[in-house]
């Protein structure tokens, strides 16, 4: 009676362990063995393709990156992209969210229509922008020709606010179809009985958004807020392909910077250094906001693709 | 009168979408028009939305798929999408079903990783992975996209596919421990079937995360013929003193055609992906 019991649990374990293998040594060897290397490296003064030994410089690269005025700039321009783009199509998505839950028809429609920014690559969606941005391009006809707003065309690209204003635009363009589907997928879960009831007590559509709708949906904002905020400091293609950091690497977000040292200065150690900062801020963020939300019923995505 | 006033709101509600659906279509409706453009009049003065009908050329495309590298970028992003999708695919419903079902030693642990790595941007990682593809003799070539594509999405699809797990009754897994199965049987004959759509919407967000991935591609190939579609473009958009827009938008219009083939005829997949990973209950 004892050996097929025992039989059984070498069994179970094995096969758990066939079943884990493949995972564990491609997450191992791809991920959590570069998170370490990431870790060691920023503590060395490692310059990519250097015949000499690296050398442990303790915490001089971390020192470096926080000093480093672009760095300040770069982070300064993450920092506002973020506050910028998260607001702003988190709004418009919960805006067009609540309009498409209120309608009869066309609802998948809309949908779909709405989602086709978030399918369409980083890489396009840059330059479709860059080209209507143009010095010589539509929007600036636009503007000086038949609006008459500017007497000359705006030289977006020349300067960090105008760099920076077509990223955030893209960014909230590319976004709001993401948060759309999201929150009419959270506007589901409102219970009907809550607006009838608020609708007896005389409740119009702006109270009822605020006291019934808005209420029920804040595990959604939440966790839309938190996405987005991640999503936000990963910027990366839109910048490269926009501005490249330029002028004079003020357009720069933090991982466009880092990447500028590692692959055209060579300096592994500060980009590794600069790298750990970011990605602990935000882990740390993130646990944050799970010990605020505390929900289980929420579940993180992944930013919008 | 309450009817009609219902009808007027409805209708404001209608005109409302449909404004911002223009002003969100318009950047893709412009990209195709100035594909579809003759290339010598893209510098033109003043720029016009649409073409004239009667300047409505194909010639960027013919340019596009006369060249014999299109067909071969073309090629490298379908292979690396599909095989990054169906290796993330096989391993994560191991993982998943492993986390949702099974104690085994380590499994917090490695429940955390998968957490935090799913928090942390990919490209931080992009200099120690570097170094790493440097090792493994993986630069500049295509092979060497998959791994790192493979490890980027396991956290995410892990994490959807336990949830699709546990939303299985526990009571089938135990039917068949009673009639002598085995772990390798439930997970083969119970789970992966019931979680089947599941697994699609994750596969296809896979697919798409690789067709349209650039800072890893963009650092690791340099060959021509070795790049991916979102790389060929952006090597398209650098080429020239004066980039030669009708070209780069004909070769953008024809790499969004697979992902709003799979698109449109997965809608249900694509709402099951983003709605269990937003929402839940």
């Amino acid at each position: 009676m004892n050996r097929p019991i025992m039989n059984r649990k070498v069994s179970n374990g094995m096969q758990i362990a066939i079943l884990l293998l493949p995972g564990i040594l491609i997450f191992g060897i791809f991920t959590i063995y570069p998170i370490v290397k990431l870790f060691i490296m920023s503590f060395f003064k490692w310059d990519f393709g250097s015949i000499f030994e690296q050398t442990f410089i303790g915490w001089r690269n971390y020192a470096d990156v926080v000093t480093d005025k672009y760095f300040q700039t770069a982070f300064a321009n993450s920092l506002i992209y973020t506050a910028v783009t998260v607001p702003g199509q988190m709004l418009l998505g919960l805006l067009v969210a609540l309009m498409i839950h209120s309608i009869p028809k066309c609802r998948i429609g809309f949908r779909v229509l709405y989602y086709l920014p978030v399918i369409t690559s980083w890489v396009i969606a840059s330059l479709v922008f860059k080209y209507i941005f143009n010095t010589e391009g539509l929007l600036n006809y636009f503007l000086t020709n038949v609006l008459r707003i500017t007497e000359q065309n705006i030289r977006w690209l020349d300067s960090r606010w105008g760099g920076l204003a077509i990223s955030m635009l893209l960014g909230i363009w590319k976004g709001i179809g993401w948060n759309m589907v999201v929150f009419l997928a959270a506007l589901q879960t409102v219970p009907q009985e809550l607006y009838e009831v608020a609708s007896l007590d005389g409740a119009g559509s702006i109270r009822k958004f605020f006291s019934v709708t808005l209420p029920n949906i804040k595990g959604t904002v939440l966790f839309a807020l938190v996405m987005l905020t991640i999503g936000g400091f990963n910027v990366f293609t839109s910048i490269k392909m926009i501005t490249n950091g330029e002028p004079g690497h003020k357009t720069e977000t933090v991982l466009t910077w880092m990447y500028y040292k590692a692959f055209s200065t060579g300096k592994f150690g500060y980009s590794a250094a600069l790298s750990f900062i970011i990605a602990a801020a935000l882990a740390a963020l993130a646990a944050l906001q799970f010990r605020v939300m505390h929900d289980k019923e929420q579940k993180p995505g992944r930013d919008g693709l | 009168m309450k009817l009609t006033r219902k009808t007027a709101v409805y209708a404001m509600i209608y005109l409302i979408l449909a404004a911002g659906l223009a002003v969100v279509t318009l950047p893709m409706i412009y990209m195709v028009s100035t594909s579809l453009k003759p290339n010598g009049a893209l510098y033109e003065f003043p720029p016009r939305f649409l073409p004239h009908l009667k300047e409505i050329t194909v010639e960027n495309y013919q340019y596009i798929l006369q060249q014999s590298k299109f067909y071969r970028n073309f090629l490298n992003s379908i292979l690396v999408s599909i095989i990054t999708a169906g290796m993330a695919a096989i391993i994560s419903s191991a993982l998943g079903f492993c986390i949702a079902r099974f104690r085994f030693p380590g499994r917090r642990f490695l429940f955390t990783f998968i957490i935090v790595t799913m928090i942390i941007p990919g490209t931080t990682l992009i200099v120690p992975q570097y170094e790493l593809a440097v090792s493994l003799r993986a630069i500049n070539q295509l092979w060497g996209l998959i791994p790192f594509y493979v490890a980027w999405v396991i956290p995410y699809s892990t994490f959807m596919i336990k949830g699709f797990v546990e939303n299985v009754p526990r009571e089938l897994d135990e039917a068949i421990y009673m009639d002598g199965g085995s772990i390798l049987t439930v997970f083969f004959r119970v789970i992966l079937p019931l979680i089947k759509p599941g697994i699609a919407s994750v596969s296809i967000f896979n697919f798409l995360t690789a067709w349209e991935e650039f800072p890893w591609a963009n650092t690791v190939i340099n060959d021509d013929l070795k790049r991916t579609l979102p790389i060929a473009i952006s090597g398209f958009f650098g080429q020239h003193q004066f980039t030669q827009w009708g070209f780069v938008f004909a070769l953008s219009v024809l790499s969004l055609i697979p992902i709003l083939v799979v698109f449109i005829s997965c809608q249900k997949f694509f709402v099951t992906g983003l709605t269990t990973g937003g929402v839940k209950g």
